[in-house]
């Protein structure tokens, strides 16, 4: 299990769109895939439970990937937010 | 008899969240919603700027720019219920929000009130995705057409 914080910085924070592109990258790994604000805890391959987090700009959302591919899952999360989901 | 008793298919209904008249979820203006990446359902073109639950559930994500509503049914049916397209971008301007997440909500009960000249003057579109986002659990999405009333005509009947 590995776990990263990974900080918001697009304008419009995790709405329909970008959480569609979480959902959707994590569906293509096996290793489960949580995240994390606050006292919520999601399951990311669930479009509303992402879109659950209410995310906006400057929030700090905790990803956890375990499984046999997680570092992968997580890079490729990682790389979606550095993105701005674009 | 028994065997509709016994029957696990059963119909779960959802009724017309906004009055106005069904578009194809295929003729969205958006990639992302016509290509079903976010779910599966139907949009709606209102002609009154209310929104009101489709079912009975529970609340459990209001977005904070107020655009999108996603509820979950004690049958595990999730739903995204998406006023507009690009409304993002409005910063919730134009819309008035009278739920909030874990609020238990009867079908037919008003959850948003929105601006429709100013959705179509700011955002690109005011066509409406009402989607069920948990798709692969489900066995099939029968999709209703034409003019629908708010809590009253049925838009999307599905089996689990």
């Amino acid at each position: 299990m590995i776990k990263k914080d990974l900080t918001v910085k697009a304008e419009e924070g995790i709405h329909a769109r970008p959480a569609s592109m979480i959902t959707n990258t994590c569906q293509k790994f096996n290793c489960n895939v949580k995240m994390e604000k606050g006292e919520k805890v999601i399951d990311a391959k669930s479009i509303l439970g992402v879109m659950m987090l209410s995310a906006k700009k400057g929030d700090v959302i905790a990803v956890i990937t375990d499984g046999d591919d997680e570092v992968e899952a997580l890079q490729a999360i990682e790389t979606l937010f550095e993105k701005d989901f674009e | 008899m028994f065997k509709k008793l016994f029957n696990k298919d059963k119909d779960i209904i959802l009724k017309a969240a906004m009055t106005g008249k069904i578009i194809p979820i295929e003729e969205v203006p958006d990639p992302v919603f016509a290509g079903k990446m976010i779910g599966d359902g139907i949009a709606i073109e209102p002609t009154e700027g209310i929104l009101v639950a489709p079912i009975d559930a529970e609340v459990v994500a209001v977005f904070p720019t107020k655009h999108a509503i996603g509820l979950k049914t004690k049958d595990g049916v999730e739903i995204i219920l998406h006023i507009g397209i690009e409304t993002v971008g409005m910063k919730g301007e134009g819309f008035e929000c009278f739920v909030q997440v874990g609020d238990i909500v009867k079908e037919g009960q008003k959850l948003v009130t929105f601006d429709i000249d100013l959705i179509k003057e700011k955002a690109s579109s005011i066509i409406s995705p009402i989607l069920i986002t948990n798709t692969k659990d489900m066995k099939s999405i029968e999709k209703s057409a034409g003019n629908i009333t708010k809590g009253i005509d049925t838009i999307l009947t599905v089996k689990k």
